[in-house]
C-alpha cells in the first residue's frame, strides 16, 4: 500500500468515529501539554537562577572564612565565627596577585538608618569601589563609593532604591547626611532598582566603605571576599593563588573555603535540571495513561471492524499490511494529539510568561521533542497489540461473523 | 487450473469436531463456470474459502496453475489472492464509510497501484456495471442490487482469473438476482473462471457444471457424469 | 432496580468486555497510583523534616540579635550595632515559665589533640544545652554549671570529632587545643547523626564566654530558651520581650518560637505535597478522558440493549443511572487498584531506599479514591445522558 493511501485510509476511519478520535487526541494533548508547560516552568526557574549568577559577574571566586572536613556540606552551610578572620589586609594581599583582576571585601550587618524623623532597619553592606563592577550594579543617582584607600573609614554611604524612597520620598537624597547606628554618613549615590538577587533584595541595602562598616559594627573580620579572575582560563590559577596567599598569611593553616562561581552555578544547575526532569517525568506518566487509552480503543476498533479486516484480507491484504493500517491510525492519533498538546503547551507557556514576566518561560526544545517522541512511541507501543490482533484475525471467521 | 486432492478440513465447534470436508478431490479448468450446491452445512462455503486461500485444509493438496499454494506463507497467499482471486459475498461486505468508487478502488489501494491508473480503472469498472452515477454514494445510499454490483466491480477490478461468489443473490429479490447473474455470465463469457456457491437450483442452472455436496463430500458432478455418459 | 441487581448487571457487562474493562480501570489506576506515590513521598519528607526539627524539642524559643524585617535574622549573625550578651541570657532565665536558657555562639576552628588536627565546628554554649536540646552525654559529663562569665576552660566532644582525634582512646581528662585556646575534655556526647547536611557530631562544645574570646566577638549569635510545656506561648514570648526591651531600651532582637517555625515549615511542606499530588493528578485527568471515551463507545455499541431495556419498562432515569453507575464503578475499581499499586510501590520504595522517607497519608488515599469516583461520575455523565435520551424504537431498529 502507498503511504498516501495508507494515510487517507487512516484519516477516513478515524473520521468515521469523530467523538472517540477527538477524545483520544485530547488525552494525548493533555499529557504533552503538561510535559511542555512543566518543563518550561522548570527551565525558566533554572535560567532565572543562572542569569542571577551571571549578574554576579563572571570569573568570580568567593572566599569564605572557615573550612569543614565533613564531606558533602554545601559551602553555604558554613556559618559562624572563626578564630582567625578574613581581614581587609588579606583582601588587599589578594588584589596584588597577577591572576586577580578585582577584589571586593564584604562585611554585612544590620542597623537602623534614619533621616529627618524617618528611620528604618536595613542590612548594611561594607565593601569597596570595585564591588559595583564585580556585581554589575547600576547607579540611579550620584556615584558609587570613592576608590580611595579602603582602609580609610570615610563617612559616605550608597543607598538602595527602596531605602531611598522610604527615607526621602520625593526629596533629593544625594548630598544629604543620614544617621546609621550612632554615626553620620553623607549619601553619595543611589542604586538603581535591581530587584531580587539570589534572595537578597539589593533595593533594601545600604553600602558603606568597608572600613566604615567595620568601625560601625566594631569588628575586624570580613564575611567573605569576592575575587574576580582576569579571565575564564585563569579561574583555577586565581583559586590556587588565593589559597596560597591566605595560607601564608594565616601561618600555614588553610582555614578558608574558596568556591568558584562556576562550581556553585553548576550545583544549582544540576539540582534544577534534575527537578525539571523529575517534574516532566511525572507529567509523562499521563502519556502512558493516554497510551493505554489508545490501546483500549484500538482493541475495540479491531473487534468492531472484524468484518472489514476479513474483507481486506479477502481482497489481498497481507497480515503485515493490516498491521500497518492499524499502526498508522494509532500514530496519526498520537501525532495529532501531540501536535495539539504542543500548541496547548505553548499557549499555556505564553500565558505563564505574561503572568510572570520575571521568568522567561519557554519550553526547552529538548522537552518538546521528548514529549513528541514519547507520545509517538507510546502510540506505537500501545497499538502494537491491537494491530497484531487485527493482523492475526482468521479471515473466514471475520467474514462470516454476524 | 485448480486441482484439489485428498482435502480434509476439520473444525472444532463448541468442543465438538466437525468434518467440513472429507477426502475431497476436484479439478476446475480455466474458464469453467461451476456452481456448488447443497444444503446448508454441507461444506460449500468452506470449499470456496479453501479455493480462495482464505482458509487452509487440515490435510490434502491444492495446486493452483500447477503450483502448490498450501505451503505458501500468509504474505504470499495474500499476493495470490490479490492477483488471481475476486470475492463476491452474500452480504456484499462493502466498507460503509467509503464511497462506491473508493470501495471499488480498495484492492488496487492494497496492491499499491498508482492513483492515476486507479482512477481510470475504477471509472471503467463502474461504467461496465452501470454505476457511474453512483460513484460518490456510500453503501447505505445504494440499493441491494447496486451494492452487489459495486462488490462485483471491486472483485473484478484487479482482473482476476477466478471469481468466487458465495450466495451472491442470497440477499436480493429474484429480478435483481437475475441481473447480478447476468453479470457473472458475462464475466465467464469473457474467460474468467466463475465458482458460485448457492442452494438455489435456478441460480445454479446458470453454470455449465454443477457440483452437489452433502456432509463435506461430493455427491455428484455434472462434468463427471458427462464423461461417464 | 435493587442495588445488588444493578451490581450484578454492571459486573456482567464488565465480564463480557474483560480486556476493555481492565484497560480502562488501568488508566485510572495509574493516575491514582501516581498521586498516592507522590503524596506518600511528599508526606514522608514532611514527617522527616519535622522530626529533624522536633528532635530538639518543641518548647523552644530562639532569640537572635537584630530586628528581622524581610530577610529573617540571618544578617544579625554577622554584625549588629547592639550585641546580645551572656548577661542578657542570664536575665532571661528569670522570665516567667522559662525552664532553661542557653547562650549560643557558633564557629569553625581547628581542633588539635592527641597529635591530630581537624577543622571542626565549635559551639559555645551553657551547661543547660543538653536539657534544652535533648542531647545525651555518652561519656563523662557535660560542661558544669560554672558562672558563665568566668567559666573554666573545659570542652565536650561530639562523637565524630572524638573518633577522628582519639580513635578508641579515652579522651576524658586530656587536653585539646581549639584555635589558640586550650581546654580539658570532660565529656563525649552521644551520636546524633546528620541534619540537613550538617554533621551534628563533628563539633566541640565549649563555654559560651570562652568561645566569644576565641572568636574575638562581643555578641552571642543566639539565645535558646526552653519553657514549661503547659505555659501559653504568647505569655512566654511576652515575658522574654519585656526583659530584653528593658535591658536594650529598644527592639533590636528577634524572637522565633520553634512552634511557629514548625508551623510555617509544615504549611510550606503541605503545599509542596499537594503540588506533587496535583502533578500526579494530570494522569488521573487523562484516565478520566479514558472513561469518557469508553463509555461513549459503550453507549453506541449497546444501543439495541438500551432500546430493549426501555421496551421492558425501564425509565429514562434508570437507563441514565445504569450507565452512570457503570462508569463510577469502573473508576472506583480502577481507583482501588491504583491505591493498592501506589501504596505497594511506596512500601517497596521504602524497602529499596531506606534513606527516602515515605509515608502514605491516609486522608490523601480517601481523597484520591473520592476523586476517582468523581471522575467516573463526570466522565459518565454525557454518555449516560445520551443513552437515556435514545428513542427506544430507533434504538431497537439499530443494528
Amino acid at each position: 500500500m502507498r503511504a498516501g493511501d495508507l494515510l487517507g485510509f487512516a484519516v477516513n476511519s478515524l473520521a468515521a468515529h469523530r467523538a472517540r478520535s477527538a477524545l483520544m487526541v485530547l488525552a494525548m494533548a493533555i499529557g504533552v501539554a503538561a510535559v511542555v508547560v512543566l518543563t518550561a516552568l522548570g527551565e525558566a526557574a533554572r535560567s532565572y537562577v543562572v542569569s542571577q549568577f551571571s549578574a554576579l559577574g563572571s570569573h568570580l571566586l568567593i572566599v569564605f572564612p572557615g573550612r569543614t572536613e565533613t564531606s558533602g556540606t554545601f559551602p553555604g552551610a558554613l556559618t559562624g565565627a572563626t578564630p582567625r578572620e578574613l581581614t581587609l589586609d588579606d583582601a588587599l594581599a589578594l588584589s596584588r596577585r597577577p591572576a586577580v583582576r578585582r577584589v571586593a571585601p564584604l562585611t554585612i550587618g544590620s542597623a537602623t538608618v534614619s533621616w529627618a524623623r524617618r528611620s528604618r532597619e536595613v542590612a548594611v553592606l561594607g565593601s569597596t569601589s570595585e564591588f559595583v563592577e564585580i556585581r554589575r550594579f547600576v547607579m540611579a543617582q550620584g556615584r558609587f563609593l570613592p576608590s580611595l584607600d579602603p582602609r580609610r573609614a570615610q563617612p559616605v554611604v550608597v543607598l538602595g532604591s527602596l531605602v531611598r524612597n522610604e527615607l526621602f520620598g520625593a526629596a533629593n537624597a544625594v548630598g544629604e547626611w543620614v544617621r546609621i547606628g550612632e554615626r553620620r554618613y553623607r549619601v553619595v549615590g543611589v542604586l538603581a532598582s535591581q530587584g531580587q538577587s539570589l534572595g537578597f533584595n539589593t533595593d533594601e541595602l545600604v553600602i558603606l566603605p568597608v572600613a566604615s562598616a567595620q568601625a560601625l559594627f566594631n569588628q575586624a573580620g570580613l564575611l567573605r571576599i569576592l575575587v574576580e579572575a582576569r579571565s575564564r582560563e585563569e579561574i583555577a590559577g586565581a583559586k590556587a593563588a588565593v589559597i596560597d596567599v591566605l595560607r601564608t598569611r594565616h601561618e600555614g593553616e588553610q582555614d578558608v573555603t574558596v568556591v568558584t562561581q562556576d562550581a556553585l552555578l553548576a550545583t544549582f544547575d544540576r539540582i534544577l535540571r534534575a527537578l525539571t526532569l523529575a517534574v516532566g517525568g511525572i507529567a509523562a506518566i499521563s502519556l502512558a495513561v493516554a497510551g493505554i487509552l489508545i490501546m483500549n480503543v484500538m482493541l475495540i476498533a479491531v473487534s468492531q471492524r472484524t468484518r472489514e479486516i476479513g474483507l481486506l484480507k479477502a481482497l489481498g491484504a497481507a497480515p503485515g499490511g493490516i498491521r500497518t493500517i492499524f499502526l498508522t491510525e494509532a500514530v496519526l492519533l498520537s501525532a495529532t494529539g501531540a501536535a495539539a498538546g504542543l500548541a496547548l503547551g505553548e499557549a499555556g507557556t505564553a500565558v505563564l510568561g505574561k503572568l510572570y514576566p520575571v521568568l522567561s518561560v519557554a519550553a526547552p526544545a529538548w522537552a518538546s521533542v521528548a514529549a513528541l517522541a514519547t507520545a509517538l512511541t507510546t502510540g506505537i507501543v500501545f497499538s502494537a497489540l491491537p494491530a497484531r490482533r487485527a493482523a492475526r484475525l482468521d479471515p473466514v471467521v471475520a467474514l462470516y461473523r454476524r | 487450473m485448480i486441482e484439489l486432492a485428498g482435502i480434509e478440513r476439520m473444525f472444532v465447534v463448541g468442543g465438538q469436531q466437525v468434518h467440513a470436508l472429507r477426502n475431497f478431490d476436484l479439478r476446475i479448468a480455466d474458464g469453467e463456470y461451476v456452481a456448488v450446491m447443497g444444503p446448508s452445512g454441507s461444506g460449500k462455503s468452506t470449499l470456496l474459502n479453501l479455493i480462495g486461500l482464505l482458509d487452509r485444509p487440515s490435510a490434502g493438496q491444492y495446486r493452483l496453475d500447477g503450483r502448490d499454494v498450501i505451503g505458501l506463507s500468509d504474505e504470499e497467499q495474500a499476493r495470490v489472492r490479490s492477483r488471481k482471486m475476486g470475492f463476491v459475498f452474500q452480504v456484499f461486505h462493502l466498507v460503509p464509510r467509503l464511497t462506491a468508487a473508493e470501495n471499488v478502488a480498495l484492492p488496487m489501494v492494497l496492491a499499491g497501484i498508482a492513483p492515476a491508473e486507479r482512477r481510470q480503472r475504477v471509472e471503467k469498472a463502474l461504467a461496465a456495471f452501470g454505476l457511474t452515477d453512483r460513484a460518490a454514494h456510500r453503501p447505505d445510499q445504494l440499493s441491494g442490487g447496486q451494492r452487489q454490483r459495486v462488490a462485483i466491480a471491486r472483485a473484478t477490478v484487479m482482473g482476476p482469473a477466478v471469481i468466487l461468489a458465495d450466495e451472491p443473490t442470497g440477499n436480493l429479490d429474484r429480478a435483481t438476482g437475475e441481473e447480478v447473474m447476468a453479470i457473472l455470465d458475462r464475466l465467464n463469457a469473457q474467460g474468467v473462471t466463475v465458482i458460485l456457491v448457492t442452494h438455489d437450483a435456478q441460480i445454479g442452472a446458470h453454470a455449465r457444471r454443477q457440483l452437489r455436496m452433502l456432509d463435506g463430500a461430493l455427491v455428484s458432478d455434472t462434468a463427471a457424469e458427462a464423461m461417464t455418459a | 432496580m435493587r442495588f445488588e441487581d444493578f451490581l450484578r448487571f454492571s459486573l456482567g457487562t464488565f465480564r463480557s468486555h474483560r480486556l476493555r474493562t481492565v484497560l480502562t480501570a488501568t488508566g485510572i489506576a495509574v493516575g491514582i497510583a501516581a498521586v498516592i506515590l507522590l503524596t506518600s513521598i511528599g508526606a514522608g519528607i514532611h514527617r522527616f523534616v519535622i522530626a529533624e526539627f522536633t528532635q530538639f524539642g518543641t518548647h523552644l524559643i530562639e532569640i537572635n540579635p537584630g530586628k528581622a524585617k524581610t530577610h529573617g535574622a540571618a544578617v544579625g549573625m554577622f554584625g549588629i550595632v547592639r550585641p546580645l550578651t551572656i548577661e542578657d541570657a542570664r536575665a532571661l532565665a528569670r522570665a516567667p515559665d522559662v525552664e532553661a536558657v542557653v547562650p549560643v555562639v557558633q564557629g569553625n576552628a581547628e581542633a588539635r589533640a592527641n597529635a591530630r588536627t581537624r577543622r571542626t565546628a565549635v559551639l559555645g554554649v551553657g551547661e543547660a544545652f543538653p536539657r534544652v536540646f535533648r542531647y545525651r552525654v555518652a561519656m563523662g559529663q557535660f560542661l558544669p554549671a560554672d558562672d558563665e562569665a568566668t567559666a573554666r576552660p573545659l570542652a565536650v566532644l561530639g562523637s565524630k570529632l572524638r573518633t577522628e582525634l582519639y580513635g578508641d582512646r579515652n579522651p576524658l581528662g586530656s587536653r585539646i587545643r581549639v584555635g589558640n585556646a586550650r581546654f580539658v575534655v570532660v565529656g563525649v556526647m552521644e551520636a546524633k547523626g546528620q541534619m540537613l547536611g550538617f554533621d551534628l557530631d563533628d563539633v566541640v562544645y565549649v563555654p559560651a564566654a570562652r568561645s566569644l574570646e576565641l572568636f574575638n566577638r562581643e555578641s552571642l549569635m543566639a539565645i535558646d530558651v526552653s519553657y514549661r510545656a503547659e505555659a501559653p506561648l504568647s505569655r512566654v514570648v511576652a515575658g522574654l520581650e519585656r526583659i530584653l526591651r528593658q535591658r536594650h531600651a529598644r527592639d533590636d532582637f528577634t524572637v522565633t518560637p520553634q512552634q511557629q517555625m514548625l508551623e510555617t515549615l509544615g504549611s510550606v511542606l503541605d503545599v509542596l505535597t499537594f503540588a506533587v499530588g496535583a502533578l500526579g493528578g494530570i494522569s488521573l485527568l487523562v484516565g478520566g478522558v479514558g472513561i469518557l471515551t469508553i463509555s461513549t463507545i459503550a453507549v453506541s455499541e449497546r444501543t439495541t440493549e438500551v432500546g430493549l431495556l426501555r421496551a421492558l419498562g425501564a425509565r429514562r432515569a434508570q437507563v441514565m443511572a445504569l450507565f452512570l453507575g457503570e462508569a463510577m464503578l469502573l473508576a472506583a475499581l480502577g481507583g482501588a487498584a491504583g491505591l493498592a499499586l501506589g501504596a505497594g510501590l511506596g512500601q517497596a520504595l521504602r524497602l529499596a531506599l531506606p534513606a527516602l522517607p515515605v509515608h502514605t497519608p491516609w486522608n490523601f488515599v480517601a481523597l484520591a479514591e473520592a476523586a476517582a469516583i468523581g471522575i467516573g461520575l463526570a466522565a459518565g455523565l454525557m454518555p449516560a445522558r445520551r443513552a437515556a435520551l435514545l428513542d427506544p424504537v430507533e434504538a431497537l431498529r439499530a443494528e
